[in-house]
Order: structure tokens, then C-alpha cells, then sequence
């Protein structure tokens, strides 16, 4: 059962846009995880995870372990942060917006 | 409403349709205190009322407000025993939904059972376990503990509570992304703001300062204020905020929760709690812990202002420089279908980084040509009025 159903199907395809249009394939260089990278300005970054490159990152599963009240979860990995720096250094991940996307 | 962009290109608003059920998971009822007198009390809930009671054990009951019997109030009524006691014809409910006794019948009826509510009991607040699939509740999803909270650290509760009409609870939950509001609405300065979703908690870390050009806001110039806060499921926000006024720093934590009252209406409460600095008294600290409940009420009002009058909109337009709303709704949609329809993308971990330098330069020029404006209205106003009374004390000529 859904909620907050919208009213017109174009509604769709912005939440398709919006959440999964231009996403790059980022890996890191440390471990298995990859993830799904934006980068709209040089400040601005969108990263997606799945469940299996969250399970690959050690850095995560330690600090997931460590924090039963998930405070140590809500910084990035900062191994991550430099594979995705060191993207956009090579040029495989562009930054730039398409229309406020 | 047929497209939310014509051949023309003109964009319309998708207002969509409420949910026609209310979110899965703990609820905040309020302060564990205020139900602990012996008396029923009404809470309004999910499109009816619920009531709480104490029992002789100490353990605080919740059930739907209204007698399966003939439906009388049972909010009205009276605890008797261990028991809520209907205002119509006196049957008695205990706190595992079950009739206990009918005092004028012979026996009680094998299928008098209301709607119960699980409770438990965290950092002094009663919460219930709500889910319209009925499963049993899952205590593992509790929001954390407070450290301290018990051995004196922080100063008492101040707590609040405000009815919402008229707006569905997600505006409320969209602030969570919102970058640009807390300048426009709050008259604060973001000056960092940073979103992560996983599993059931939503979190913002947001910088900023005070606006010097405004009063009203969170605070002065000199104000600076360092907030992480996370969504502990559907409804309970914990607000670590770390404020810093002219070298004075003080540790708040803010409690932001709330109860669907009905599609578009909600009741919001929260509370706040100041660390004790070194060596100040429990009076001084208490009047901080006040002075920050006033701000952030001021605050919510402010929100409440622009809900009362705006629309709900499904299919947000949105600029660079907003925060992920998409995928927050898209995370908050896991409490609203069964659990089986949970699919990964609402729980998967994701991270967004607001860029905040445009608006941030664009911000820094207008307050500075605000207060240009000002000091030049200032100095007209005291000019003006140091030729009508010469000789006056220009200390006592503020002019605004």
C-alpha cells in the first residue's frame, strides 16, 4: 500500500531523476565497496549505497558495530571521500548539474 | 490537473493524496510525569484518542480511547484498580486490552478485547509501538538512551507541546533537507549542512550563525551553533546542538517529536535539556534551558507559519543548491507500507553534501546591504531627531 500517492505520472519519472539519473559508478580503492556518485559542484557530493558495498566497507561495519545508537554511522568514510576525489581527479566522474539535477 | 508540465513548459503543482494510514514504530507520547498521577489521560492519535493510566505497579497502560461496549470515553473515566473504567457503564479494561470485569454482568464476553499499545519507557518519555499490520513491537528500534540523563548532568525537561492543523506531518519531516529555510525562516546562516540516511534514522549536521541584519531568529551575529540531528524512526528527532556565544558554550540536546493526529494534523512537542556548565547553579541553568525552549518554539512557529499556508507538493522542483528531498520522502516511505513492500532503495545508505557557497556568497551580500539600509535609516532618524531636541543625550537615541 502506498502513501502519499502522486497524482500524475510525470511525478514518477522526477522521483526518477531526481534519485537515480547520473549516478557514476565510483569503486573504492581500498576495499570492494562501490557506490553511486553525483557531483552537481566541486562542495557538492550525493553518494548511494547499497547494502552489499556497505557490508564491503570496514570502516562502516567497524564503526556499526561500535555505535549501537548509530552516531559513529553518520560520518562518510573517509576512504570513500578520497576515491571519490581521486574520480573526479582522472576525469571518470564529471562535475556539473543538469538543470537543478 | 493533467501533467505537472504542459506542451508549453508551464509546471504544476502535484499535490497528490495524503496516506490513508499513519507511520510504523515508536511514538512519543510526552514526559513519563505527566501521566503518572492516577488519573486517565487523553492523547489524540492516528484519527481517535488513546488513553493512559498508571497501575498500582507502577507500569504506565495505553489504549484506544474509546469502551468496545458502547463506545464511551474512556479518557473521561475513572482508574479503578489497576483498571480504566468506562463513564457509561463502568466496564473495566486492563492494560492488556482484555475486559476485566463487568461489574453489573455475570460474566464478561470471551471477545471483549480492545486495541492495546505496547509501551516502554525512554530518556523519561512514554513511547508506544504503533503498526497497522499489528506486529509485535520491536524493541531494538527504540531511540537511544541519553547518557547521563539520570546522574544530574543536565538540567530538568522544559517541554512544549503544539496542535498542527491543517498540514500533514511530513512538512515536518521535510526540514530535515531543507538548507535554505533556516536562513528565510529561521534568520539563521547555514553555513555547512550535510544529509545521511540509513536504515531507519535520517540525519542533518548543520553550521551556522546568526544573522546580524534580523532579530527573531536563532540568535545574533554572534551566535554559533553546531547541530547534529537524527530521526530515530518515523517520528522522534534527538537534536545534539552545540552553541557557542562569544566564547560561552553550552551542550543542548533538543527533543523535536511528534503524533499524526489525523491526514493534516499533527500534535508536535519538544523538549529541551542544557548540560550543566562547571559550577553554575540549577537556577541559572534551568533559566538557559528556558531561554532555548523560547527560541526554538519561536522557531517552530515559524515553520508553522509557512504549513498553515502553503500546499503539499509530490513533485518538488528543485535547484543545485537544495537538499536530497527525493530521497529523504523516499526513506520515509518505509513506515507508511507494510513490511513486506520495504524496498531496499528506502533503507540503502546514502550520504548527500549541500553546497552552501553560492548561497553563502549570495547570503554574506544581502546582510551586509541590509545593514547599509539600516545604519543609513539610523543615522536619518537620529539626525532628524537631534535638530527636533538639541542638547539630548544621543545614548538614548537609538532610532530603530
Amino acid at each position: 500500500m502506498a502513501s502519499f500517492v502522486p497524482t500524475d505520472p510525470e511525478t514518477l519519472e522526477d522521483q526518477r531523476r531526481y534519485t537515480q539519473a547520473r549516478l557514476t559508478r565510483v569503486e573504492c580503492l581500498d576495499c570492494l565497496a562501490a557506490v553511486g556518485v553525483k557531483k552537481n559542484s566541486e562542495h557538492h557530493t550525493s553518494v548511494q549505497w547499497s547494502s552489499q558495498a556497505a557490508a564491503a566497507c570496514p570502516d562502516l561495519v567497524r564503526r556499526r558495530a561500535e555505535s549501537p545508537d548509530g552516531r559513529l554511522l553518520h560520518h562518510a568514510c573517509p576512504r570513500m571521500s578520497a576515491s571519490i576525489e581521486a574520480a573526479v581527479r582522472d576525469g571518470r566522474l564529471t562535475i556539473g548539474a543538469e538543470d537543478g539535477y | 490537473m493533467t501533467g505537472t508540465a504542459t506542451p508549453t513548459g508551464t509546471r504544476h503543482l502535484d499535490q497528490g493524496i495524503a496516506p490513508d494510514r499513519y507511520a510504523r514504530g515508536w511514538h512519543c507520547l510526552g514526559l513519563e510525569r505527566r501521566f503518572t498521577d492516577g488519573k486517565p489521560h487523553s492523547v489524540p492519535a492516528f484519527g481517535g484518542k488513546l488513553v493512559v493510566w498508571q497501575d498500582s505497579t507502577g507500569g504506565l497502560n495505553v489504549l484506544d480511547g474509546y469502551c468496545r461496549h458502547m463506545g464511551g470515553d474512556l479518557t473521561q473515566g475513572q482508574v479503578k484498580g489497576d483498571e480504566i473504567a468506562c463513564p457509561f457503564h463502568d466496564w473495566r479494561w486492563g492494560g492488556d486490552g482484555k475486559c476485566k470485569q463487568i461489574p453489573y454482568a455475570r460474566r464478561v464476553p470471551l471477545r471483549a478485547r480492545t486495541q492495546r499499545y505496547a509501551t516502554a519507557i525512554r530518556n523519561q518519555q512514554l513511547f508506544i509501538w504503533f503498526d497497522p499490520e499489528g506486529s509485535a513491537p520491536d524493541e531494538s528500534l527504540l531511540p537511544p538512551e541519553l547518557p547521563g540523563l539520570t546522574s544530574g548532568k543536565y538540567t530538568d525537561w522544559v517541554w512544549e507541546t503544539e496542535q498542527i492543523e491543517g498540514s500533514n506531518c511530513r512538512e515536518l519531516i521535510d526540514n530535515v533537507v531543507d538548507m535554505a529555510h533556516f536562513y528565510y525562516v529561521h534568520l539563521a546562516f547555514p553555513t555547512s549542512f550535510r544529509n545521511v540516511f540509513e536504515g531507519q534514522q535520517a540525519t542533518q549536521f548543520m553550521e551556522s550563525k546568526g544573522r546580524p541584519d534580523v532579530s527573531g531568529g536563532y540568535g545574533s551575529e554572534d551566535f554559533f551553533l553546531k547541530s547534529e540531528a537524527t530521526y530515530y524512526g518515523p517520528s522522534y528527532m534527538i537534536n545534539w546542538l552545540w552553541t557557542d556565544y562569544k566564547g560561552f558554550k553550552t551542550e543542548v540536546v533538543l527533543i523535536n517529536t511528534h503524533i499524526a493526529t489525523g491526514p493534516d494534523s499533527f500534535t508536535l512537542q519538544y523538549g529541551i535539556i542544557v548540560e550543566k556548565p562547571e559550577g553554575m547553579d540549577d537556577e541559572t541553568a534551568a533559566f538557559i534551558g528556558q531561554k532555548y525552549a523560547d527560541m526554538f518554539g519561536q522557531g517552530f512557529l515559524q515553520d508553522v507559519h509557512i504549513w498553515k499556508n502553503k500546499v503539499p507538493v509530490q513533485n518538488p522542483l528543485l535547484c543545485e543548491e537544495d537538499g536530497p528531498v527525493y530521497q529523504l520522502r523516499r526513506w520515509y516511505e518505509q513506515f507508511y507500507v507494510d513490511v513486506a513492500d520495504i524496498t531496499p532503495d528506502m533503507t540503502d545508505r546514502f550520504e548527500f553534501e549541500v553546497d552552501t557557497d553560492k548561497a553563502n556568497e549570495f547570503w554574506q551580500d544581502e546582510v551586509a546591504a541590509n545593514l547599509a539600509r539600516k545604519a543609513e535609516e539610523d543615522a536619518a532618524a537620529e539626525a532628524a531627531s537631534a535638530s527636533e531636541a538639541e542638547g539630548a543625550d544621543p545614548a538614548l537615541m537609538s532610532g530603530t
